[in-house]
């Protein structure tokens, strides 16, 4: 059984299709890109599978749980962390405090009312050893909201793997990023990713990280899947070709 | 300076207070005190949480009625009934807060406003309770458990009111500082961020929204047989106004700071209103000028870190980077 | 009173009451589609128009004067207002807005009262409207039946305002996306600026038509603003026709709980938001929360 079974998933937006019975399944240890031209549903994907936005029809199965209708912080609760297209951070908060926060979600005394923010040390070493593992231990002292572009989206990226999930979803992790930040992100991720240990689904547009992280990639378009399969037969299809590659070969 | 010796200081200081002041000044103290608490539980949600309350007097007259129905009609002893009138405020602003937390932002503001004004219609109607525009008069300060009467005197009183105060303060500075408070700053700074983390940001809110009442409760409570009166004043819109006034310009997200706040209200509106009876007009611009120069609030220009100047920038900056 | 007299009577009630609610309600949610802010001070501007009212009938001695004159005067102040204080705000949050313009209605209402004093003032309707007719043989003021008249005129006029004309259309596509019609060329100030002012001379008319019925008194703000908070929550923030809809709902709800539970009146209109809520947090035709 595969960890994520997605059946005929669609959202409808008044008279717009955004997600077009869509079914995929995502097997545990497999990276897999969700690409596509803009618009093609593929954030809408994201936020039907976190719980954000809710399906019109269609369901969402996380390793043998029903996931559709669930609120969005009871799907994380399942073991599902997801990064933002737009970055999302705790701004006036340090970079370990967000790590160690994102950490204490997963505690079962996350409403202990005393004892002092840094009392559950596992927390806090599981934020630490994120933020080293992306590399941004030498900014863990600084807010948020202060640091470059590309530490705020590793720091995303940090405090998702800081909830140790079982399935992380990362929506476009190099958006916005200059080709160097890009190139060192996507070193980062590759490591992180060598071991086969996390399954993951990533949005990306740069092609270029996407073959280079992806073990399968889905191709959606206006909504619709028109291609699934590993890197090198989905470059081949002729209608992926047109609809998307065409563009940019 | 380190906070628990500026707490004790600031304690011992006003311990010693009756011994020094008239009895005058002793009543303005403690209905300083009173408001204090008041203000600071209002914090709990504005300057934490990011909730903004307009209908914080809801708190405050639920207190005072139900202490002083129990004053008047039970002869509980005074001891007994305060926290049992913070308790029953708390635990019917868990139904307020689910209402109003079913929206957010500005909605949620709106909505407190809106309940604030039913409690306050309601006590308009409801005479057998709150004797309604008359208000409840003569509400005692019964002694015991065994006898306990040293509250009732004016110094006795006074010491309750305190040490209400400063039990509050430390009870406030630990809830924010615990991994509870922590999901509180979340909420504060990125609402849908913490949701997506795990955190049931509502129940997280109704439950802030719960203690801030029980503790503005029990201000309300202290002070219905402070002045043995509760009226429907207590409920007025203008002073869930008024409260907010102290919390931002004694200085949000501080504590103490709406302690000031309180303070630095009675002080001015006194002083105002022995030479003009508008002193609402002069509060108004003194208000807005916070909000436009100062939001960091008296306490912040005090200890000069400007804190909250800080936040809003770096906050600022964020939002202008990602947007 | 049979019942057919009685129904209609109260329906034309409730009509001329929700033209009212109607004036303020589609002032805020206008405001509040293109600034993104919420007008506390709505129930204050609502208020001075009625003061301002009062004070033209009593110089000008004519109601029709009032009629336009007090809008203009509320709109004037909202646009200074808007100018002076709030422009300096929109880099900040929300609860800024909300707290500034709460100062403002403090500063209004002791300043109302400084000028006009505490006692409520009488504004007569003019003459042509002050008298009584009868509707299947049941007496019906005649000021409250040109009330609903001026409801579904104004209601009309700022439709095809926001539809046909180029400022309706500019308000509109600001409140979708404001930094794209700044980019195309339209200063996106001058048209806030416009619609506080707009929002707030709305509100100046409701104040001057409510004042016959209700008189100018130093209540009129609080009341008015939490009506107004009520009717764009059940209607929906921003939405133009929710407000509409809000107003006719939260009036027939008044008018005609008054007259079955006199005791629960106004909890009633709480419970319909809280329905509307617990269906749909938007509003009834706001975005889905």
């Amino acid at each position: 059984m595969a960890l994520l079974e997605i059946d005929e998933l669609t959202r409808r937006f008044g008279g717009i299709i955004a997600v077009d019975r869509v079914s995929m399944r995502v097997e545990a240890g497999e990276v897999r890109a969700v690409i596509g031209p803009n618009g093609a549903g593929k954030s809408t994907l994201f936020n039907l599978i976190t719980g954000v936005v809710k399906a019109s029809d269609g369901s969402v199965r996380f390793d043998g749980t029903m996931l559709s209708g669930m609120s969005p912080y009871s799907i994380c609760q399942h073991g599902i962390s997801r990064t933002f297209q737009i970055t999302a951070l705790f701004p006036e908060m340090t970079a370990r405090e967000n790590a160690r926060l994102a950490a204490q979600a997963r505690h079962v005394r996350r409403w202990q009312p005393y004892g002092g923010s840094t009392v559950f040390g596992d927390a806090a070493r599981r934020g630490d050893a994120a933020l080293e593992r992306l590399g941004l231990t030498h900014v863990a002292h600084r807010p948020a909201g202060l640091l470059s572009h590309g530490d705020q989206r590793l720091l995303e990226v940090a405090m998702a793997l800081a909830q140790q999930p079982r399935l992380l979803l990362l929506d476009e992790p190099t958006q916005g990023l200059s080709v160097e930040e890009t190139a060192q992100a996507v070193d980062t991720l590759a490591t992180l990713l060598a071991d086969r240990a996390m399954t993951v689904l990533l949005v990306e547009h740069d092609m270029e990280v996407v073959f280079r992280l992806a073990h399968m990639i889905t191709v959606l378009h206006r909504g619709a899947v028109i291609a699934d399969g590993e890197p090198d037969a989905v470059r081949a299809d002729a209608e992926v070709q047109r609809a998307y590659l065409g563009g940019l070969a | 300076m380190n906070f628990s010796r500026g707490l004790a200081a600031a304690a011992c200081v006003l311990a010693l207070a009756p011994a020094a002041l008239p009895p005058y000044a002793m009543t303005l103290l403690t209905e300083a005190l009173i408001l204090g608490l008041f203000a600071m539980s209002l914090d709990l949600m504005v300057g934490y949480t990011r909730l903004l309350s307009f209908g914080h007097a809801a708190a405050y007259g639920l207190g005072a009625y139900t202490c002083g129905n129990l004053l008047l009609h039970t002869g509980m002893p005074l001891l007994f009934a305060v926290p049992l009138a913070a308790l029953f405020s708390g635990i019917v602003a868990i139904g307020v807060a689910w209402v109003c937390t079913l929206a957010s932002g500005v909605s949620f503001s709106m909505l407190t406003l809106a309940f604030a004004q039913l409690f306050y219609a309601v006590a308009f109607k409801w005479t057998t309770v709150t004797g309604a525009s008359d208000g409840l008069a003569g509400i005692p300060r019964s002694p015991g458990p065994f006898g306990i009467a040293i509250f009732a005197g004016k110094a006795g009183f006074y010491y309750l009111v305190l040490a209400c105060l400063l039990g509050s303060l430390l009870f406030c500075r630990m809830l924010v500082h615990s991994p509870f408070g922590e999901v509180l700053r979340g909420i504060r700074e990125n609402e849908a961020k913490t949701l997506s983390l795990g955190y049931n940001t509502r129940r997280y809110k109704i439950a802030v929204v719960a203690i801030a009442f029980a503790l503005g409760g029990l201000a309300g409570a202290l002070y219905a047989p402070f002045a043995g009166f509760a009226n429907t004043e207590l409920l007025f819109w203008l002073f869930s106004g008024q409260v907010l006034i102290m919390v931002i310009v004694g200085g949000a997200g501080t504590l103490v700071g709406p302690i000031i706040g309180a303070a630095f209200f009675m002080l001015v509106s006194n002083l105002l209103s022995s030479w003009t009876d508008s002193w609402a007009l002069f509060f108004g611009l003194i208000f807005i000028g916070f909000v436009l120069f100062a939001p960091q609030g008296i306490w912040g220009l005090l200890s000069g870190t400007g804190r909250a100047e800080g936040r809003e920038r770096v906050r600022w900056r964020f939002l202008k980077s990602t947007s | 009173m049979d019942f057919a007299a009685f129904l209609v009577t109260q329906c034309l009630n409730a009509l001329s009451q929700a033209a009212l609610l109607f004036f303020l309600g589609v002032g805020l949610t206008l405001i509040f589609g293109i600034m993104r802010i919420v007008n506390f001070a709505h129930g204050a501007f609502f208020m001075l128009g009625a003061y301002v009212g009062y004070s033209s009938v009593a110089i000008a001695g004519n109601f029709w004067a009032a009629l336009v004159l007090s809008p203009l005067l509320v709109g004037g102040f909202g646009i200074a207002f808007e100018l002076g204080v709030l422009r300096l705000l929109y880099r900040r949050d929300h609860s800024a807005f909300l707290m500034v313009t709460f100062g403002l209605t403090l500063i209004m209402g002791e300043a109302i009262r400084l000028i006009w004093g505490v006692n409520a003032l009488e504004v007569r309707a003019p003459p042509a409207l002050s008298g009584i007719v009868f509707i299947l043989d049941e007496p019906f003021p005649l000021y409250r039946l040109f009330l609903a008249a001026a409801g579904i005129v104004v209601a009309v006029a700022i439709w095809q305002f926001l539809e046909r004309t180029r400022l309706g259309l500019l308000i509109r596509a600001t409140s979708q996306n404001a930094e794209m019609v700044h980019a195309l060329g339209t200063d996106v100030r001058l048209v806030r600026s416009a619609v506080f002012g707009i929002g707030c001379g709305l509100a100046g008319i409701g104040g001057v038509l409510a004042a016959p019925l209700v008189t100018a008194s130093l209540a009129m703000a609080p009341t008015a603003v939490i009506d107004t908070f009520v009717i764009v929550i059940i209607g929906g923030m921003g939405s133009f026709l929710g407000s509409a809809l809000g107003a006719l709902l939260v009036a027939f709800v008044q008018v005609f709980g008054t007259y079955y539970f006199p005791d629960l009146a106004l909890a009633l209109m709480y419970l319909v938001m809280v329905m509307v809520l617990v269906i749909r947090p938007g509003g009834l035709l706001g975005k889905e929360a």
